[in-house]
């Protein structure tokens, strides 16, 4: 894909999602436009140009979808499908969800089975799996809390080399990182036209530099995420797509931050949609670890392996 | 010659030529000491060739893509083989003169510079102009009153802040030429040989005990027209020329020099999540900026110019590195404050100097605005 074909794709997906997601025909709404899209084949194809322009768009319109299922079961070597959903781990989380239950996305209002990793990886009727909406500080969200024990239920599943669980992490940190990515920049647009806009004192506030220097901040966050985010591609490892994930969490709380102080009262009302990007990246803080709890451990990696790898290179 | 190549043959190279090129005193050692080492190495790696590659044949280089002296200069720093602070001037000073100087005097100096014959220094900062670079004072004059024939120009002023001037052979010095409201229209910049009648060198010492920094004054120094780079009143342009330099390949090798800074604490600290905390952080921050340096300099290869982005570079790095000592300090506590080992002097004299990251090449509030300017497209501030 070139310069030109990838712009034009970005302009497309954005337009189709930003579509589906105003239209709120319901849940499976954002998957089949990007279905017909040619979503799956693309995944297929080209992941990187797939997850990178799909994920950004989701986040950049709020939109909730069930491509993230895709993304992981594409991960674990299993074909995606539209019907078919992927038992996410608990917030906070990145073990195998199995035995403990997790989350599912969007997906799970349209699925017939779910694939579950515990100790292998098995694939079960949604109509076995106890699923509830999740409302919490996004009901937008399409998240649903899900509970089905295939370790202790007997589900004939394949064994799984754990390996291949860290590469479907991985991918789905990448991915969730990208809809941060697009959220942030949305928090970001709408508090710099805000800046732009608000008169007081008698001028706009965007010309106060306390004012944009906290846009400067959110902006050098932003960037920076989007900078792990390549080097996670390129470099393809569990760590990196780790490091990807942990900036994304933290870009996602100093944008919030700084962008809301400058939307100040606005901001604090459902009458402006700053709330609905706040809301939507506290949730994805959570999937698949928040950035506190991959810090740490990495951390612990670090002094228990001794070594300090420099990962990516020129 | 390909970048995969360059590092794998430059590391068996290093590896095998490790006591021929490693500091021969006992580490921090003094700045003199660092500095002969740094001269000392650039020699052998001129002689070896390492250090020509990435620089035009016009100049004495072996040519070859930039990301080379990238690769080569964070190996220097990864391997404790000269301070990247210090080594950085080549980086920013001999595309200086390879763009701006007559071919021939480039040609004669330029591998003056690389093989450790000679240092250059930065005559930019002044007691009334720090990040306001446009305000400078130091003054210019032609010979005869006319800048088109002067053969010769009259300089007068003082310099300050200016790494290393005590140790340099030459300088690129910027002065003032046009009216004092003319601002960056009005500056010239020349490159003068430090040894000319009326130039005085005092060095500065910075909080960290060293003598890196030095006042430079200029008391009627005449120097040649042959020696203006980029013409008369065309001084601004040669100083803004050093920006993607020093934002791609000097970032990279302080990046490269912070490394082994974090395998350091690592070493130091025990098993226990408070230390664990604060080296993922510091370790974030780092790949952060790891992340988007490489992604600039792949930019700078392909040809993009670099400007206003760069700025975002710039907080990421001052960020990266002051975290991360701020972790050391946390981490290894009494160390930076009461040790009197040499261990505890290099980290004194490190910890010390990170809290300038944030003020020198730009300060972060600069950073910021240029940011919000020019990234952002917020307009004038009010």
């Amino acid at each position: 894909m070139d310069a030109a074909e990838r712009a034009l794709l970005e302009e497309t997906v954005r337009d189709v999602v930003a579509g589906a997601a105003a239209a709120g025909n319901g849940p499976g709404s954002v998957d089949a436009v990007l279905g017909e899209l040619g979503w799956m084949e693309m995944l297929d194809a080209e992941p990187r140009d797939a997850v990178e322009i799909v994920f950004t768009a989701l986040g950049a319109a709020n939109a909730s979808a069930g491509v993230l299922d895709d993304v992981m079961a594409a991960a674990l070597g299993v074909t995606p499908r539209a019907d078919l959903a992927v038992l996410l781990p608990g917030f906070g989380q990145w073990d195998p969800p199995g035995s403990t239950g997790g989350l599912l996305t969007a997906r799970a209002a349209t699925a017939t089975e779910v694939l579950v990793v515990g100790a292998g990886l098995a694939t079960v009727p949604m109509s076995t799996v106890a699923v509830t909406p999740v409302h919490g500080v996004d009901p937008a969200g399409g998240l649903h809390r899900a509970r089905i024990d295939v370790d202790s239920a007997g589900v004939a599943g394949s064994p799984l080399d754990p390996a291949a669980w860290d590469a479907a992490v991985a991918a789905g940190r990448r991915a969730v990182g990208h809809q941060v990515s697009g959220a942030t920049r949305t928090m970001l647009d709408l508090a710099r036209t805000h800046a732009l806009d608000r008169v007081q004192f008698g001028r706009p506030v965007a010309q106060f530099q306390a004012v944009r220097h906290r846009l400067a901040e959110a902006l050098v966050a932003i960037e920076g995420l989007e900078a792990t985010l390549g080097a996670a591609w390129d470099d393809g490892t569990p760590i990196t797509a780790a490091l990807a994930k942990a900036a994304a969490g933290r870009t996602a709380r100093t944008v919030a931050t700084h962008c809301q102080q400058v939307l100040a009262g606005i901001g604090f009302t459902t009458d402006h949609p700053f709330h609905l990007s706040l809301k939507r990246t506290m949730v994805l803080e959570g999937l698949f670890g928040t950035a506190d709890a991959i810090v740490l451990d990495v951390g612990r990696t670090l002094i228990r392996t001794g070594t300090v790898p420099t990962l990516i290179e020129l | 010659m390909q970048i995969e190549q360059f590092r794998a043959e430059l590391t068996a190279w290093l590896d095998s030529h490790h006591d021929e090129v490693a500091p021969p005193f006992a580490p921090p050692g003094t700045l003199d000491e660092r500095i002969a080492q740094m001269q000392r190495v650039k020699g052998i790696l001129y002689e070896a060739g390492w250090m020509r590659w990435g620089w035009p044949e016009r100049v004495g280089g072996l040519g070859g893509s930039p990301l080379l002296r990238s690769e080569l200069g964070a190996a220097m720093a990864a391997r404790n083989l000269a301070d990247p602070g210090v080594y950085s001037l080549v980086e920013v000073l001999a595309p200086t003169l390879i763009d701006y100087a007559d071919p021939d005097l480039a040609a004669d100096w330029v591998p003056k510079l690389l093989s450790g014959e000679e240092m250059w220094c930065q005559g930019f900062s002044e007691p009334g102009t720090g990040s306001d670079l446009a305000t400078l004072s130091c003054r210019a004059v032609p010979d005869g009153g006319d800048p088109e024939t002067a053969q010769t120009w009259m300089i007068n002023g003082q310099k300050v802040w200016t790494s290393l001037a005590q140790y340099s052979q030459r300088c690129v010095l910027l002065t003032r030429t046009g009216t004092p409201e003319s601002r960056h229209r009005g500056i010239t910049a020349f490159f003068v040989d430090l040894d000319t009648p009326g130039i005085t060198i005092s060095p500065i010492e910075m909080i960290n005990g060293e003598l890196e920094f030095t006042e430079v004054f200029f008391d009627d120094v005449a120097v040649p027209a042959d020696r203006i780079l980029g013409g008369v009143d065309g001084g601004w342009g040669v100083a803004m020329s050093i920006l993607p330099y020093e934002r791609s390949s000097c970032f990279w090798q302080r990046i490269a020099y912070l490394y082994p800074r974090v395998q350091r604490l690592v070493d130091a600290v025990g098993d226990d999540d408070r230390a664990a905390e604060a080296v993922g952080n510091a370790f974030l921050a780092l790949h952060t900026v790891r992340s988007r340096s490489r992604a600039t300099q792949h930019r700078l290869a392909a040809g993009a110019t670099l400007g206003a982005d760069t700025s975002i570079d710039k907080v990421l790095v001052a960020t990266a590195e002051q975290t991360l000592y701020d972790a050391i300090r946390k981490c290894t506590p009494g160390v930076i404050e009461l040790d009197d080992s040499a261990d505890g002097d290099i980290a004194r004299i490190e910890y010390l100097y990170s809290r300038a990251a944030t003020i020198y090449g730009g300060t972060a509030e600069v950073q910021r605005n240029i940011i919000a300017r020019r990234l952002l497209d917020l307009g004038e501030e009010g």
